[in-house]
Formats: structure tokens, C-alpha cells, sequence
């Protein structure tokens, strides 16, 4: 019998602030929102449970709630990034903000990338579209020297359709520079000015044959780039169990209790997003 | 402790409780029985074989619920007060008591804690009334529950003709029934018959041993096209089922508050992704889901079965599609399919 009805209402937002908020495409689909915390409890709360890889659930008051993959690290400072691919009524809403106003946040949500598994690992990062923004938060949090020792060599390949809509580009751009990892960034089609890869991921992963020796690979973008690539890494010898995907559902309460973003008896707003590839091979096919 | 309630006093006692306690009890409203406040004028519908066809969760988890109020300008949120109240729940039968204690694994249990459920849950008493008669759309006796099993109730009532015979089954109804006369030994075998004669009257349709991994099995096969073939999605097994318990969250932005109302998974819309992929984008995706969900996810999340069997989504589907023959189908389905071949 529940006697203890004083608990937090678990639907209830913390208040955040926008910070800054920039496009981050050149067609201006994306935007990039970095949001600051109202309260200083909240922000103890959001950063002591924070794990790259979880999300959280924004609101715009009157218009809902969206669920959007965290796109900082924590060491990048007290605030939480998001980018917004504008899409429906709420995303529309939220590509409406500016810095200054106030809006909605519910998280971290969901379970996040197995980190403590990963410690030793080569860790091979691939992504594509605005799903990446999830791999880009990972990146961020292996690249801190206090974490880099904890793995071992750092692959990530992010494929975009054009250059116009890859993300974060400066940081990304000094990757290049970078003596701890390796970056190979792709487009669909070729274009003027771009010296990196053409092709399409699962591709490009073909051609960079990542080896599967003491890696992990972690794969997050539009279903039919998943769902292609997944195929490319077990026939580069990556074994299910080191293949880890992140999935996307409809979701409204992101607690694993409003019944909708079920693939068989798993929530993937609570036993995910983040699956190993083992993990999705024994669920039914509800995707 | 067991007592006896006299049928001609049970107004006036209920008009007793009322001064402390809000109940709620069985009426009729039009052709149906609905879970009502008892007034003075109140006439109760306990003679029905059936249950009400309102679920008895609605007084738990209400079919739309604010649960934050907002303020667009100044972003000033508010948390809705979770109401708690003193009540006694009257008249629920076993099936519906036991539906209410599978709505806690999912509600009152492990993280993210639902208060507005708690605060409901913590205060109301539940005084069920068994089936003597178990009607034709029952089939509590195959789900792990039966016409007078006593998951989650504080009280059961037996009814003898002229009296009820009352067990208690917990410590904080006691003085509820402390007046009332002592039941004696004879008349508890009474009972113990009309229980019997209830249960015996009501063979099982199915054995739950291994429905699980059967339906588990047929997860991807035709069988599911042909279930649902009938079905208008118009989602009535599952907003009246007392186990269901999906729901969406709305904002009004007039009133400026979010609202929680009762989902379906029998929508095409419920699952239907931004990107307009669906993973459940016909009725047989959907059909599979409720009945999955009741028959197999929910042993992996509760342990338990999720259908109590009180038959509401069979008696109250426009097209008389029946859980109990669907399941069978289902779980029958891989070993004709060998037989087949
Ligand atoms: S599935 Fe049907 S019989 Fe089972 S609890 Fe729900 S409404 Fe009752
Ligand atoms: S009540 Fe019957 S017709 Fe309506 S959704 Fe359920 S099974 Fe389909």
C-alpha cells in the first residue's frame, strides 16, 4: 500500500534560461540553444546525474514538450547545450527563442553511453545528421584530459548531406589539429572547397576500416544510416556486444510510465537510448 | 476480523462513514453503473453481475489531470497540488481492487514516484464486493485473480441474501465495522460455499503457463493481421480497461496548465514519430501491442500478468472482439502452424 505521498512531481520542468542561440546550418534548420540554470540547486541536481549519451525534455509553456540528446559536457561549463532540428510545433517554438528567455527543462533522462564499460577502449565514434549531437557531447567529455587517459584511441566519423549542415563546425575543424584522435568528417555529394570525404557513412566507414581490436563503436544518426552501418561494423569484425546505437521514439514523460516509446517490454526513454547492438538484436522488431 | 452487515442497514451506515469519510460508491447513470459520491439520495446498483463500465482507476488516476500550472510571461511554474482526501471505495469488485494494485508497480513504486496517484492511493480505503454471480464476459479465474480474491482490498463483502458477511483483511478498516455483530462459524461456511459455488461456476478459458513465451514467439506472424482484422482503433478496450494506464501530455495554453489525459495505443497518432515514421502504423501492430503488453510485457516489468480478466473490453468493443479467444488464437497459433506444415 503507497503511504508516502510526498514526493516530487516528476512531470514538473526546471527553470532554465537561453544563453546563447545560434543557427547552426546554413538552411537554418538547426539551431544551437545553450541554456543556463534558474536555480542553483537545480543545476547541482541536473550535473550530479549527468552522462553524456542521456536527454531531456524541454518545454515551451503552450506549446508541449520535445525530447532533445544533450549536446555539452560538463566540464564545458553550467550550462546544457541542445540543437534543435525544427520539425514540429515545439521545436518551432524553441528556434523562436532568444537569449534572455525563459523556458522549461526535464532531466537527465535515460540511461546515457555505458562510460564505466568503456574505460580502456578504443572508442570509435560515428555519426550522422543532427543525431550526432549526442556523439559530439561524448567527444567533448573523452577530449577533457582529465577523462582522455581513460581511453584509448579515438576515432569519430560524422557524415552530414552537405557542408552546409554539418555542426559545429569550428571545434570540430580543430580536431584536425588534434594529436589524440582522428577526425573524418563526410558529405553525400561532392563540393566545391571540400577536402574531406564523399559518401555516404556506412561507406565511409567501409573505407576507413575501423579495426574492432579492444573497441567500442558508437553509432547515432537517421534510421536508414543505422541501420546500414550497424551491417558495415559486424563485417569489419565488430562484435554485437561493442556495438552500441542510440534510438529514437515518440515520447511524452520520458520515466517510462506514459506507455508509448516501448520496443517489447523495454522503455527506451528509461532502459535507453542507449542499446548495444546484443541488447536490440534480442527485442522484437517494433521499430 | 468477519462481521455480519444487515442489507437494510448498510444507508445508514454508509451514512455514518460519510461524516468522515467521502465514499464512493456504485450508481446508476443511464443504462450504466459508474463509481459515484454516496449522497442522501443516492441508490446504489450492486445487484449488476458486471462491474461499472467506467474503470475504478479513474479514481486514482482521473482521465485528465492537471498536473503544473504555468505562466507564459513570467515562466513561473507550479506544481498542482496532489489532492488527498479520506474515502472509501464501495462496492469495488476483486478485479478492479487487484487492477488498482498493478497501477502501483507502475505508479507508487521504484523511481520517479507519481504523487498525484500516492496522495489518492494513500487515504481511500477499498471495500470490495464479491461476484456471487460471475456474468458471462468474466474470466478473473484464468488472470491470477478470481470473483472473490482479496489483492489490495481492505474489506470484502460476501452477499448471503439478507446480510453481507464482511471480512477485513486490514487493521485500518477495523473500526469501521467494530459495531456490527460478529459473523459465526456457520455463517462464514455459508460464505465459504458462496465463494466456492462463485469460483467453480467460472472454469478457467486458458492456462497462463507459457502463454508468455508463446506469444513471444509469434511476435512477427500473420496471426496479428488476422486478430485485428475487425478492430476500428476506436480504442475503447484500453480507455475502459483498469489496467491501462498510457497517457499523453497536453499544454492549455488558454488556462495555462499541462494536462495529463488517458492515451491510447490503439491510435495511430500515439506512436506516430515527428519524422512521420510509425512504428505501429497499422491495426495490426497495434493490436499486437495491447495484447502483448497485458500478456507478456508486463511480466517482465511487474512480474505479473496486466489483464485481471474483468472483461470490460470484451462487453463494451463495437465489433465483439474478445481478449480471451484473440489470446487463445495467439498462443495456438505457433503449434497449428507445425501441425500445418
Ligand atoms: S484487458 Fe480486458 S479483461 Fe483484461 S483487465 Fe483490461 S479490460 Fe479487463
Ligand atoms: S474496442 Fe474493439 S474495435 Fe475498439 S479498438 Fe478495442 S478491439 Fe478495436
Amino acid at each position: 500500500m503507497p503511504t508516502n505521498p510526498s514526493v516530487p512531481n516528476p512531470y514538473l520542468p526546471t527553470p532554465m534560461r537561453v544563453l546563447r542561440a545560434y543557427f547552426e546550418s546554413t538552411d537554418r534548420t538547426l539551431k544551437t540553444l545553450e541554456l543556463s540554470f534558474e536555480n542553483l540547486a537545480d543545476k547541482i541536481a541536473f550535473f550530479k546525474k549527468f552522462n553524456p549519451g542521456q536527454f531531456c525534455q524541454l518545454s515551451v509553456f503552450g506549446k508541449g514538450e520535445s525530447p532533445l540528446g544533450v549536446a555539452s559536457a560538463a566540464w564545458e561549463g553550467d550550462f546544457v547545450r541542445f540543437t534543435v532540428q525544427r520539425m514540429g510545433s515545439v521545436t518551432k517554438a524553441l528556434h523562436e527563442l532568444k537569449p534572455g528567455d525563459t523556458l522549461g527543462m526535464r532531466g537527465p533522462l535515460g540511461n546515457g553511453f555505458p562510460l564505466a564499460d568503456w574505460k580502456g577502449k578504443n572508442l570509435v565514434i560515428i555519426g550522422g545528421g543532427c543525431a550526432f549531437s549526442t556523439l559530439y557531447a561524448l567527444t567533448k567529455h573523452v577530449q577533457h584530459p582529465q577523462n582522455r587517459p581513460d581511453f584509448g584511441q579515438l576515432t569519430v566519423i560524422y557524415g552530414a548531406r552537405s557542408s552546409g549542415l554539418c555542426m559545429y563546425k569550428h571545434d570540430i575543424q580543430s580536431w584536425y589539429q588534434r594529436d589524440d584522435m582522428e577526425i573524418h568528417q563526410a558529405i553525400d555529394v561532392p563540393e566545391e572547397n571540400w577536402d574531406h570525404h564523399v559518401g555516404y557513412v556506412p561507406d565511409v566507414v567501409r573505407q576507413i576500416a575501423p579495426s574492432p581490436d579492444n573497441a567500442v563503436a558508437i553509432v547515432c544518426g537517421p534510421p536508414i544510416m543505422t541501420k546500414f552501418t550497424l551491417p558495415a561494423l559486424v563485417s569489419l569484425g565488430f562484435p554485437p556486444e561493442a556495438i552500441f546505437t542510440s534510438l529514437e521514439k515518440r515520447m511524452k514523460c520520458g520515466l517510462g510510465k506514459c506507455g508509448r516509446c516501448n520496443i517489447g517490454s523495454k522503455y527506451i526513454c528509461k532502459d535507453g537510448p542507449v542499446f548495444s547492438l546484443a541488447e536490440l538484436n534480442a527485442l522484437p522488431a517494433d521499430i | 476480523m468477519k462481521y455480519l452487515l444487515p442489507k437494510n442497514e448498510l444507508y445508514s451506515r454508509l451514512a455514518r462513514w460519510s461524516a468522515e469519510y467521502s465514499i464512493l460508491a456504485p450508481q446508476k447513470v443511464g443504462e450504466y453503473s459508474e463509481f459515484l459520491p454516496f449522497t442522501a439520495q443516492s441508490e446504489l446498483c450492486l445487484q449488476e453481475p458486471h462491474n461499472t463500465r467506467y474503470p475504478a482507476k479513474a479514481l486514482f488516476f482521473p482521465q485528465s489531470e492537471t498536473i503544473l500550472k504555468y505562466n507564459r510571461i513570467s515562466g513561473q511554474l507550479e506544481s498542482a497540488a496532489p489532492e488527498s482526501q479520506k474515502r472509501i471505495v464501495f462496492g469495488i469488485r476483486p478485479c478492479d481492487a487487484k487492477a488498482v494494485t498493478l497501477l502501483d508497480t507502475v505508479f507508487a513504486e521504484g523511481d520517479n514516484q507519481d504523487p498525484f496517484w500516492l496522495a489518492r492511493r494513500a487515504e481511500t480505503f477499498l471495500i470490495g464486493l464479491g461476484c456471487h454471480e460471475p456474468c458471462a464476459t468474466c474470466f478473473c479465474t484464468s488472470t491470477e485473480s478470481g470473483p472473490f480474491h482479496t489483492e489490495g482490498l481492505d474489506a470484502l463483502l460476501t452477499d448471503l441474501g439478507e446480510v453481507f458477511f464482511v471480512e477485513t483483511l486490514s487493521e485500518r478498516v477495523e473500526a469501521l465495522f467494530s459495531e456490527l455483530s460478529p459473523a459465526e462459524a456457520a455463517q462464514q461456511e455459508i460464505a465459504l460455499a458462496v465463494q466456492a459455488a462463485a469460483e467453480k461456476s467460472l472454469p478457467k478459458v486458458f492456462e497462463l503457463d507459457g502463454i508468455k513465451e508463446k506469444l513471444d514467439r509469434v511476435f512477427d506472424k500473420e496471426i496479428w493481421a488476422e486478430l485485428s482484422q475487425s478492430c476500428l482503433g476506436c480504442g475503447i478496450c484500453t480507455f475502459l480497461c483498469p489496467t491501462c494506464f498510457c497517457f499523453d501530455l497536453v499544454d492549455e495554453a488558454q488556462r495555462g496548465t499541462r494536462v495529463r489525459n488517458w492515451d491510447t495505443c490503439m491510435y495511430r497518432v500515439y506512436s506516430l514519430e515527428a519524422s512521420a515514421h510509425n512504428p505501429r502504423p497499422t491495426r495490426r501492430e497495434r493490436t499486437r501491442q495491447r495484447l502483448m503488453h497485458k500478456y507478456s510485457y508486463w511480466w517482465e516489468h511487474a512480474g505479473k500478468l496486466g489483464c485481471t480478466g474483468c472483461g470490460r473490453c470484451v462487453r463494451y468493443c463495437p465489433v465483439g472482439l474478445d481478449i480471451r479467444a484473440m489470446i487463445k488464437k495467439a498462443s495456438a497459433y505457433e503449434s497449428e502452424a507445425q501441425h500445418a506444415n
